[in-house]
């Protein structure tokens, strides 16, 4: 599978700010690729350089394999759904469906039968004489979908657009646009700044922070194996815990120590340790950190200090020491949910965590062994 | 229970009444404007005041007999109109780019058009003289054209930039997207958006422009004359105020306004708040 969009070192200023710092990003064709990163890491910006709506300062940006840095918008053959709906509040939803066909002057007849496909596409076919204001959030954002993929191109720019709409409405789109795609059989980029929407859509995940990708490929190998901090710090939820260490050598095995436990380190084959330095971060899932009834087999042990309940899970914050860690936890109804205050012991598998470089945020390795407190 | 609304239901009663003469006491000018030009001038002058009389036209037939009459309604229609609609134009596009584009020092330069207003007319009314003096412009159609929407636009830009400010951009950017020019995006797409602003600024403006005096007086000229400046000068004949003609004129001049007025009242509150309340409009 080739790539259908490239950025190759492409720098936007805003003044001064960097918004986007030498940035490359290759995006395979036919792939539902969701470019995932926290407010304002430049993901909007991102894509109006690549619509053309902005030019960047620096770099190229080939489109279906030809430069197009410095053509118009119009002339790159996308479509668009905006963030905001941006539905004309005056125009029927058949109208507002049917604009970018209007503004390419095609024939009557067949913009009705574009515009009744792609509604009935979305199921939104029976809304077609009704006026925006007349519509729900969920079917305003149907409506922009709609109004976005009759364009009849082959790669679609979706700028968060269940940015607002609720958690149930927003689950809902999230299967639909996956079969649109495969409808569609074309590009699809997406932007969005919700782990849970990146790792539910995406075939590919790019991880733009701080005006560059960190990282990109597969959701389950971004999430199970991230090679960078910033990566394993921003795509989950809750966030992941970090804790400073530091890297020593004991017996010829390099050991990293935190201030709470120690364990040893499998380097990885690429990651070069900083041996004049040895500062590290380590990371750990939520998840990976595990409350135990057992107090024998318990390592670590921690207050409860807050709990939030999410339904079937619960997220709850607990205080080793005056660092704060949080912890995923089932709900069940047989089982005694913590009491704030409650000490209870904490089980971390060594394999979980993982070990960056404090200055360059690359991983270098992976713990191993046994947890030593 | 039952006597604690009962005083709730008596003091609202008097809230109301209270209102109702309050408005009355305000609009009693106009009522006597009004009920005046439908008396003769004795009748006008009678004290106490005549409550029952007959009416009569003949003031209303004697304005449009007067020489200049037509002529200073066709001047206010015509210079007013079109004054207006340059200035909602103009300040529509100046909005537009101020919204989009920002240029360096919005903020100032929309403060400063906007002083412009804050200054009392009396105080401009003598450099614009000599400006007019010197170019020539004085007492042309297109010089009081040109000053009454020179007046007019710093208020409507303010109006219309709240306005524009609360359409999304992203319609310019799906229009452009899909190959909308730069005039599609304006007119098409953000002028059906605004229109509540454009009235807003219309209304405000064409209240102004109706009823200026000064600067007609000053700098326009025999063949510009309006309404107001032929009333001031059809005040007074012989040493005596002709009361019959005063309240005719200004009944039947106000008319149009006030019709206009009460249905697009809705748009006021719009131009009062520079578009920031937009409520149901």
């Amino acid at each position: 599978m080739g790539s259908i969009v490239e950025f190759h070192g492409v720098t936007k200023r805003y003044g001064k700010t960097e918004i986007l710092k030498e940035l490359d990003l290759k995006i395979p064709e036919n792939d539902f690729t969701v470019v995932y990163g926290l407010p304002s890491s430049g993901k909007s910006v991102l894509l109006r350089v690549l619509m053309g709506l902005e030019f960047p300062d620096e770099g190229d940006i080939l489109l279906r394999g030809q430069d197009v840095r410095k053509r118009p918008p119009n002339e790159r053959n996308l479509g668009y759904i905006p963030q905001d709906f941006a539905l004309f509040p005056q125009k029927t939803i058949f109208e507002n469906i049917a604009y970018p066909l209007r503004l390419m002057r095609r024939p009557d007849g067949e913009i009705r039968g574009i515009v009744q496909r792609a509604a009935e596409m979305l199921s939104i076919d029976d809304l077609l004489g009704k006026l925006p204001t007349q519509l729900s959030g969920g079917q305003k954002q149907r409506v922009a979908i709609a109004r976005g993929i009759v364009k009849e191109t082959d790669i679609y720019v979706f700028d968060d657009p269940l940015a607002g709409l609720d958690f149930k409405l927003r689950e809902k789109l999230f299967d639909d646009l996956k079969m649109l795609r495969e409808r569609l059989s074309s590009t699809f980029i997406y932007t969005t700044s919700d782990p849970l929407e990146t790792l539910s859509l995406a075939t590919t995940v790019a991880v733009l922070h701080e005006g560059r990708v960190q990282e990109i490929g597969f959701p389950e190998e971004l999430y199970m194996n991230p090679s960078m901090l910033s990566t394993m710090e921003i795509l989950g939820f809750p966030i992941a815990n970090t804790i400073s260490g530091t890297l020593v050598t004991r017996d010829g095995e390099v050991w990293c120590e935190t201030g709470l436990f120690s364990f040893q380190v499998e380097q990885t084959e690429s990651g070069e340790m900083d041996e004049g330095n040895g500062q590290v971060v380590v990371g750990l899932r939520a998840e990976s950190l595990t409350p135990v009834e057992n107090e024998g087999e318990s390592l670590l042990k921690a207050e409860v200090f807050l709990r939030e309940d999410l339904g079937a899970e619960e997220i709850v914050t607990l205080d080793f020491q005056g660092r704060v860690a949080w912890t995923m936890v089932q709900t069940d109804v047989d089982r005694t949910a913590y009491d704030l205050g409650d000490i209870i012991g904490v089980k971390i598998e060594s394999g979980a965590l993982f070990v960056f470089d404090a200055r360059s945020g690359r991983r270098i390795g992976k713990g191993k062994g046994t947890l030593h407190v | 229970m039952e006597s604690r609304d009962r005083k709730k239901r008596i003091k609202r009663r008097l809230y109301h009444a209270l209102l109702w003469i309050i408005s009355l006491v305000f609009f009693s000018p106009i009522l006597w404007m009004l009920i005046c030009s439908f008396k003769t001038k004795d009748e006008i002058l009678t004290i106490p005041p005549k409550w029952i009389f007959t009416p009569t036209l003949q003031n209303y037939i004697g304005l449009f007999h007067r020489i200049n009459f037509t002529r200073e309604l066709i001047n206010s229609t015509f210079m007013s109109l079109s004054a207006v609609l340059i200035a909602v134009l103009v300040s529509f596009l100046a909005a537009y780019s101020f919204s989009r584009f920002k240029p360096k020092g919005t903020d100032l330069i929309m403060f400063i058009l906007l002083s412009m207003r804050m200054v009392p007319a009396a105080a401009v009314v003598v450099p614009i003289y000599l400006l007019y003096a010197a170019t020539g412009w004085k007492g042309t159609y297109s010089g009081m054209i040109l000053f009454y929407a020179m007046f007019s636009i710093p208020f409507s830009v303010w109006i219309l930039k709240g306005f524009i400010d609360g359409v999304s951009p992203r319609f310019d950017e799906t229009a452009i997207v899909n190959g909308g020019s730069r005039m599609h995006i304006i007119f098409k797409v953000v002028l059906p958006q605004v229109r509540p602003g454009l009235i807003a600024a219309f209304i405000f403006n064409i209240i102004f422009v109706w009823n200026e005096f000064l600067f007609n007086y000053i700098i326009g000229g025999k063949r510009t004359i309006t309404v107001p400046v032929g009333l001031a000068q059809g005040f007074t004949v012989g040493g005596g105020i002709q009361w019959e003609f005063v309240a005719t004129l200004t009944a039947f001049y106000s008319l149009p306004l006030i019709i206009f007025i009460f249905f697009f009242q809705k748009y006021l509150l719009v131009g009062m708040t520079f578009g920031t309340v937009r409520g149901e409009v």
